[in-house]
């Protein structure tokens, strides 16, 4: 077992609040991706037989929810919005300027762990376009100057 | 694609029903209708992607739009339910303007490789693009490509499972394959991962899609994104015409469609034909690809005669001169007893009858039987076993029942069909469904609550249900001192100790039973099985009159094979009921009187030397039939055997002449479904090489014994519809029952219980020469639970030794997913196996020894 067993108490006492198994998909993953900050396929195994939902409803939504990294990421994952209020705004130069700043491509991790970067669908977020999400916190209304700042606080964080 | 009928739709009454109108017309319909089927019901119709008749709408694709007043936007009518003065426009322009605009969104990232693709001809998107789509697009940007490795761009081609070949590309994301999948079949090897424009379908990761529904999920894609390995590229349908068919290897009579070729005298792949009353439009892998087996290169295609000890190839004429001729010497030298028949249930009512007249009149012989692979048969025709067996039954009638009791069946593998009614019946209705075996199965997952009971102590499960029910008073109480006089178990707590249940599980069957309004109760094969079987039957006609069930349940013991029932109404048992004799009698204007043998006894007298010539229509003892030596030893021992079939066999391999048999989808025949349903197989090619049917083969047979036998062909079939209009059900006795426990000697070292299934994908002998089920399963292998299997360090795959008293076999071992208890199964659909060996012919529950073999 890679979850530890805390993590599978935890997972029991979260899902024993629905009425039905699969409502218990969500918070066990997010259990999951608390403990070890990413979740795969194992784990999916492992939930399943914790929550004994079908392994495979388990990675349909661990995939569709793109807020579960998908596996060992860089200490701060960026996600940059590239739906279509963002894409009006320039979420794509706004991407390939983070490309050439980390001297990474989107789905990769720079060499020191630090960023992963990545692309994902709206995060409902459209009003303050374009925007990113690093960990758990939303960054809005971005700028080129303003994505100098934030990585270089979380670079002085780290 | 079924339709939806009315048996789908809420049920009418006054104030349920609300009235619409729909493009000017006005219907009504009972709330909950969607709008639809509403309009389906009216003859109007909407494109759809994503409906299906059979599963819950999802409203994914948006094709079904349609306009409805005083609503602001287009509606999807799959998932819009009908109210009072509706007004629903499904062609006004803003629809048709919609359903452009759905189809230009749908193409965004379709490759539109129509050329190469095999859905061509009878794909929904090039059909509904045809229809109501533009012939133009908005979007000039890159389209979004799955690209496996080692493909080029446009094919995504990646085998997600032994027959199914998916193309992500292709796939629209109407989700009808994993919705079918989890709702309609509950497996989930299949999955939509991801989201937006990269959202896709695949098997579940290191899975494989290798349900024993899958096919199904190729039948339902709209699209060319799933297709199968049976079909794919070998035709184009267009150059295919459909003859209508039932399938041959279950007992439901499912319903089918060949797509056949005129010029090359080939059937190229199986349908559905939906039938709401039987099959709901789904076919397990058996019924879809079993029909390879038609043809099969290996199929039998001249008759082949034993000279100097080899079987060499022959004409019709020489091979029925020979029998003509050894048969007659038989018959004269010592009288027709002497010859004995066993012929397949799933031959037609024509043959069936045929060999029946063939050994009466023929050879006024009565050893006939059709049940060439069970050990123990009752004697007599209307022993508590046959009058269950007799009941009526009717497999919709599942749907609508508030009780779903299954008794000693390993449901999918023997009646995949009513496994799926039951679980429609678990999806949208509340019903109290059990499942009582002597093993855990599958069909827990559609179960309130599965009982197990220890192997062979089924009288003891009944019983304990019926006391459970007598001691907190939920039947009448004396009915219940009644039943008390012919049962010598004491208490439900006793049955409970013996049967391996506990009390609690027992009440809670009886509660349900004491209630329930519509009850549908059916055994499975492993009653039908038991050496105890009228002893079991006893005890259900007992609990069906402790309960009160008459009037309000259906209760059977359901018939395994395409045309077992009609056998049984046709009288191919060594001792038909009287009605059926004397009708029998009146037809021919004679019976014979000599004394009936069931198979069991025609066995034992072939041993004995005392039945010398035999014929066997279509049926393969040697690897079927239990104690393979014992039956073998025998057969060698025959002056005259004659083997039809169309394969050569472990029986055909034995006989003195072998003739080529044609299978059900080269003749018309009917055949008679577990619900006593007649039902026609029409002819869809011609019969390869000289094969010919049984009907042919018996008359043929009759004429070179004796020239006035000629049977013709009209003679057969209105001889068989008067035998078919006989009333069978037998009726239950006035009184209960004498039901004393019955228990097996101890075997000794041979303690761990063993059943012998039919595999997933397999049913019979014939099926493992169909390529594509071969592709699931064509090797033997024992299914060992997984807790035993770690005790004795079984890993899947290793050899196994497996030791019964009379038998051994080394198989490779499974680990079992659904079994927990100590059992082990092994599939009897492999010639390599020789399972049947394992057996003893006069044990209730067969018991082995396993061990791991050291490399
Ligand atoms: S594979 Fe076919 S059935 Fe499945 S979602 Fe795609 S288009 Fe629909
Ligand atoms: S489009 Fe970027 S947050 Fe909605
Ligand atoms: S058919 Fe109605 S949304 Fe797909």
């Amino acid at each position: 077992m890679i979850l530890t067993q805390e993590s599978i108490q935890e997972i029991k006492e979260k899902t024993a609040k629905y009425p039905r198994k699969k409502s218990g998909i969500l918070p066990a993953l997010t259990v999951a991706y608390r403990q070890l900050g990413y979740v795969d396929d194992e784990i999916y195994h492992e939930i399943s037989k914790v929550i004994k939902v079908p392994y495979v409803e388990i990675a349909e939504a661990a995939t569709f929810y793109t807020m579960f990294p998908k596996k060992s990421r860089g200490k701060y994952l960026i996600q940059v919005c590239h739906n279509i209020s963002c894409a009006l705004l320039g979420a794509d130069s706004l991407i390939s300027y983070l490309e050439d700043k980390l001297g990474i491509k989107k789905g990769e991790t720079t060499a020191d762990n630090l960023f992963t970067l990545i692309s994902v669908e709206c995060l409902g977020s459209c009003s303050t376009a374009p925007m990113m999400q690093i960990n758990h916190d939303f960054h809005e209304n971005l700028t080129r100057e303003k994505v100098d700042g934030i990585l270089e606080t979380l670079r002085s964080e780290a | 694609m079924a339709e939806a009928t009315k048996k789908d739709m809420p049920t009418e009454t006054a104030e349920n029903m609300v009235t619409l109108t729909i493009n000017g017309r006005e219907t009504t319909v009972p709330k909950g209708t969607t709008v639809l089927q509403a309009a389906k019901e009216l003859g109007v119709h909407i494109p759809t992607f994503c409906w299906h008749p059979k599963l819950k709408p999802v409203g994914a694709c948006r094709m079904c739009y349609v306009e409805v007043e005083k609503m602001p936007k287009l509606q999807v009518s799959c998932a819009l339910e009908v109210m009072d003065g509706m007004v629903v426009h499904t062609d006004s322009d803003t629809v048709k303007q919609g359903r452009k605009a759905i189809i230009e969104f749908i193409l965004l990232n379709h490759p539109l490789d129509c050329p190469t693709c095999d859905k061509g001809g009878e794909c929904d998107l090039q059909n509904l693009t045809f229809a109501h789509g533009v012939d133009d697009s908005r979007f000039e940007f890159q389209k979004y490509r799955f690209v496996d490795e080692g493909m080029t761009t446009t094919f995504d081609d990646r085998r997600i499972g032994p027959e199914i070949i998916l193309n992500r590309n292709r796939c629209i994301l109407c989700y009808k394959c994993v919705r079918a999948n989890k709702e309609a079949f509950g497996e989930y090897d299949l999955g939509v991962y991801e989201r937006g424009s990269i959202a896709e379908i695949n098997a579940a990761p290191g899975e494989q899609v290798d349900n024993p529904f899958s096919g199904n999920l190729v039948e339902i894609c709209p699209v060319g994104a799933l297709t199968n390995s049976d079909w794919r590229y070998k035709i184009r349908v267009w150059l295919t015409s459909t003859t209508p068919s039932i399938c041959n290897y279950t007992s439901s009579g499912i319903n089918t469609l060949f797509f056949k070729e005129n010029h090359h005298n080939k059937i190229y792949r199986v349908t559905s034909r939906p039938s709401d009353d039987i099959d709901d439009g789904w076919l397990p892998d058996v019924t879809r690809y079993g029909y390879q087996i038609v043809n099969s290169p290996d199929r039998l295609t001249t008759p082949l005669v034993k000279k100097e000890g080899k079987q060499v190839e022959a004409t019709w004429e020489e091979a029925l001169e020979i029998i003509g001729k050894r048969f007659g010497e038989i018959k004269e030298r010592l009288g027709g007893v002497c010859v004995g028949a066993l012929v397949s249930p799933g031959l037609d009512n024509a043959s069936l009858h045929a060999a029946s007249r063939l050994m009466r009149v023929g050879f006024k012989s009565n050893n006939i039987d059709f049940r060439g692979d069970y050990r123990y048969l009752p004697e007599s025709s209307e022993s508590p076993f046959m009058r269950l067996c007799s009941r009526p039954f009717k497999i919709a009638d599942i749907d609508d029942s508030d009780v779903i009791v299954t008794f000693g069946s390993d449901l999918i593998r023997e009646h995949a069909n009513e496994y799926l009614r039951i679980r429609k019946a678990f999806n949208f209705g509340n019903a109290r469904i059990f499942a009582v075996n002597p093993y855990q199965t599958k069909s827990a997952d559609v179960s309130s609550l599965e009982l197990v009971y220890l192997p062979g102590t089924e009288e003891s499960v009944v019983n304990g249900i019926c006391l459970a029910a007598i001691e907190d008073n939920l039947v009448d109480a004396k009915r219940g001192e009644k039943f008390k006089l012919k049962t010598p178990t004491k208490s439900s707590a006793e049955a409970a100790k013996v049967s391996g249940v506990d009390r609690e599980s027992l009440r809670t069957v009886a509660e349900a039973l004491a209630e329930g309004k519509k009850i549908t109760f059916f055994t499975g094969e492993i009653i039908t099985r038991s050496r105890q079987r009228d002893l079991i039957a006893s005890a259900l006609i007992n609990l069906h009159r402790l309960f009160g069930l008459k009037g309000r349940a259906q209760m059977s013991a359901l018939a395994r094979y395409a045309n077992s029932k009609g056998a049984e109404k046709l009288g191919l048992l060594p001792n038909p009921r009287t009605v059926v004799v004397d009708k029998l009698r009146g037809l021919w204007g004679e019976y014979p009187e000599s004394p009936a043998r069931n198979t069991d006894a025609m066995m034992a007298l072939i041993k004995k030397e005392e039945i010398k010539g035999f014929l066997i229509l279509g049926s393969n003892p040697v690897m079927l039939y239990p104690d393979r030596e014992f039956v073998k030893e025998g057969i060698e021992k025959l002056d005259f055997l004659v083997v039809a079939d169309l394969f050569e066999t472990e029986t055909t391999e034995l006989a003195d002449v072998v003739l080529p048999l044609a299978s059900w989808a080269e003749y018309e025949g009917y055949y008679v479904n577990l619900e006593g349903r007649t039902q026609k197989a029409a002819r869809a090619v011609k019969p390869i090489g000289q094969a010919k049917p049984g009907y042919e083969i018996a008359s043929l047979i009759g004429e070179a014994l004796d020239p006035e036998m000629f049977q013709n062909e009209q003679q057969i079939h209105s001889e068989v519809r008067q035998l078919l209009e006989l009333d069978s059900v037998i009726a239950y006795p006035d009184d209960f029952l004498e039901v004393k426990a019955d228990t097996d000697g101890s075997q000794g070292d041979y303690n761990l219980p063993l059943y012998i299934i039919d595999d997933w994908h397999h049913s019979g002998h014939l099926t493992e020469k169909a390529p594509s089920l071969a592709n699931f399963a064509s090797e033997p292998y024992i299914e060992i639970p997984p807790q035993l299997a770690s005790e004795l360090k079984i890993a899947h795959g290793d050899s196994v030794r497996v030791e019964s008293e009379v038998g051994k076999v080394i198989l490779p071992a499974r680990i079992s997913e659904h079994t927990q208890n100590n059992v082990v199964l092994v599939p009897r659909n492999f010639s390599s196996s020789n399972v049947t060996s394992l057996l003893m012919r006069k044990k209730r529950v067969d018991r082995v020894k396993i061990s791991k073999v050291d490399e």
